[in-house]
């Protein structure tokens, strides 16, 4: 069945379009007043540009709809995290923040508050990847966490599944899936790819892109991660050296190999006295 | 509609019939009448309307509660019921009550109003809640007459303690024993003091000494896990602990919430309205407004400075403690503002029980990782 497509659209737009769509703003008191339950019913969930907003309007709103609340600036914005904590109890919150100088803390927090993460990561230089293997110890270790921090979840579930899923799907910027519309209404491929004037197809840029890094004969053609990168991290400079994200996919992976040595030691329920 | 109800410290009267040393608020003779209670409730499901509650737990604390009367009670709650049940709302009464005051009279309307259960405060042994112008001895000897003639009512009596001096330096069993199996206790809470309201010697002792208090805790967990776990008895806050870190249940003391202020609110019979009965009589200046005098509850709470400090507090304590390399800031994040600002007179510090706590929540997450192994 083919998958519809998502379109984030900012809040002036919402009469556009039909379902299936993101809303995005800065600030709810002005945003959330104008949508009406016809609206909420539509969206796959709202998308709030920093902390600094009212959060009366949110707690207010009787829809359960989702909320992405995007940290822009993560040290700044770390302590506002906490105005957020009150919509938990009634709807999905998820926190994206940029990889960029601060953001483990920002992710340490949010997962105190049982916010489900978004780390919207594009080429991370070797002192985030430090950040970023820190993070991964923590989702993968620490009792006291239990939300996803994406893409380091379904990352990890897709080595451990043995199902490979591309960072592109993962992060919401396969063009074939999610589309964004500027603030000028005009159409353009994913968020992270708004402007690039592609010479791949739209619904084929993903699989466009690999083959060509794939013809090139270098860093990804063995790659051992490339079914689940699929160049996510040669866009948007190819010469980016990945040694230090392959690190992180092999401590992912090691993980969920060991997680599924530990479940077969155990046994699959009901079969224990089974020859 | 929200699925988390909203929640109301209500403080009828600020008459005590005790005089215990380590007591934080300004008694007086003031007592709420029904007629401003009615406005309270219209008021506060005014406020439930505006923010999608569909139910109300009213939290009925003091001074002391039983020092009025129980017609008084049933008057209340016929109110309470008339106008939530005209404007659709649920409301969920429980009472806080030293027992001091309790006879058969109460029974009606503990049944009635209160699902047959009633907490109450004691500890072991008792050194410091005194009946007014009587000794410990007196008042424990009233309150174990009382609570087991409530017991022998069918009433169910859950039990707040605070631990001293001597309680720390006793066996963990023969506290255990005391609420358990000799006053038939199956739900007690241990509490940690706090040096508020008005000073005198004994609270000077406060906080209590980490390491002897730990102790004492994780001797008492052991107990409780040997005894008491199988039969049903609970002892928080160790039960809670060992459900978080059993069953992800984040069903956790006020003093760990992300922050008590989205949690609950307190009213006092005036009308003053701060976070909670630790404020709302001793500290005048954390108040939020006065509910008689607010256009509503909602502006009350919108404006108010104090509230807005209390807001930011968790906040500022990423920034300026320790909290954010700490692995248990999702169940902890800073602990008690009353307890921080009664000990170091700043509400921007971590609560003064914070190794404690971390002690604490080691243990518990050892002792259900062992758990675990074995069931």
């Amino acid at each position: 069945m083919t998958q519809s497509i998502v379109y984030n659209i900012p809040a002036t737009m919402v009469g556009a379009f039909r379902r299936d769509i993101v809303v995005r703003f800065f600030d709810p008191l002005e945003t959330l007043q104008k949508l009406t339950q016809y609206d909420l019913k539509r969206l796959a969930y709202l998308q709030i540009l920093g902390t600094g907003g009212d959060i009366d309007s949110l707690m207010r709103l009787e829809h359960s709809v989702p909320v992405d609340l995007v940290v822009q600036h993560p040290e700044l914005d770390l302590p506002l995290l906490y105005r957020y904590s009150p919509l938990i109890a009634e709807r999905p919150v998820r926190v994206s923040v940029r990889v960029a100088a601060g953001f483990s803390k920002v992710v340490k927090l949010a997962l105190s508050l049982n916010f489900a993460v978004k780390l919207e990561v594009t080429q991370p230089e070797p002192a985030l990847i430090e950040e970023l293997l820190q993070i991964a110890n923590l989702y993968l270790h620490q009792t006291t966490v239990s939300q996803p921090v994406e893409f380091i979840h379904s990352i990890f579930w897709s080595f451990y599944n043995r199902n490979p899923v591309t960072l592109w799907a993962i992060q919401e910027e396969d063009p074939a899936r999610f589309r964004y519309i500027t603030d000028l209404g005009v159409e353009t491929l994913s968020r992270r790819l708004a402007g690039v004037e592609s010479k791949y197809g739209v619904a084929s840029f993903i699989r466009e892109f690999a083959e060509e890094l794939l013809s090139e004969k270098q860093e990804c053609c063995d790659c051992a991660f490339f079914e689940n990168c699929a160049g996510y991290f040669k866009w948007p400079r190819r010469e980016y050296r990945c040694d230090g994200v392959k690190a992180l996919f092999q401590t992912l992976r090691a993980a969920a190999e060991e997680l599924r040595a530990d479940i077969v030691s155990f046994g699959t329920p009901g079969q224990e006295n089974r020859p | 509609m929200k699925a988390t109800p909203f929640s109301l410290i209500l403080l009828p009267t600020l008459e005590c019939n005790a005089e215990c040393d380590y007591c934080f608020e300004s008694k007086s003779n003031h007592q709420l009448s029904l007629d401003k209670l009615s406005t309270i409730i219209q008021k506060v499901i005014d406020y439930m309307e505006l923010n999608h509650f569909e139910a109300m737990s009213i939290y009925w604390q003091g001074g002391e509660v039983m020092t009025m009367s129980p017609k008084w009670f049933e008057q209340a709650h016929g109110i309470i019921q008339e106008i939530a049940t005209r404007r659709n709302r649920q409301v969920t009464n429980y009472i806080q009550s030293n027992m001091l005051s309790y006879s058969r009279k109460w029974n009606r309307v503990l049944a009635e109003m209160f699902g047959n259960s009633v907490g109450s405060s004691m500890d072991f042994p008792n050194l410091h809640r005194k009946i007014k112008g009587g000794s410990p001895e007196s008042y424990e000897r009233i309150w174990s007459r009382n609570v087991r003639e409530a017991k022998a009512a069918g009433i169910e009596v859950g039990v707040i303690s605070i631990p001293n001096e001597q309680t720390l330096n006793m066996d963990a069993e023969r506290f255990y024993s005391y609420f358990v199996n000799e006053l038939g206790i199956t739900d007690f809470q241990v509490n940690t003091p706090f040096p508020g309201g008005s000073q005198n010697d004994v609270k000077m002792g406060f906080p209590l000494e980490t390491h002897q208090i730990s102790r004492f805790l994780m001797n008492l967990a052991n107990v409780w896990m040997e005894h008491g776990f199988h039969r049903g008895v609970r002892v928080g806050p160790i039960n809670q602990l060992l459900d978080y870190f059993v069953y992800g249940k984040k069903n956790l003391l006020c003093i760990w919430r992300d922050n008590c202020i989205n949690e609950f609110v307190c009213v006092d019979p005036q009308g003053y309205v701060a976070q909670c009965d630790c404020w709302v009589t001793g500290y005048p200046e954390s108040r939020f407004g006065n509910i008689f005098d607010a256009g509503s509850l909602s502006d009350l709470l919108r404006n108010s400075e104090a509230r807005r400090r209390l807001q930011t507090r968790p906040g500022e304590l990423i920034l300026k403690e320790d909290c954010l390399d700490c692995a248990y800031l999702t169940i902890c994040h800073g602990g008690c503002p009353v307890r921080a600002y009664t000990v170091h007179g700043d509400l921007f510090r971590k609560d003064p029980y914070c190794q404690l706590y971390k002690r604490l929540f080691q243990n518990m997450e050892a002792m259900a990782a062992n758990f675990s192994r074995k069931n």
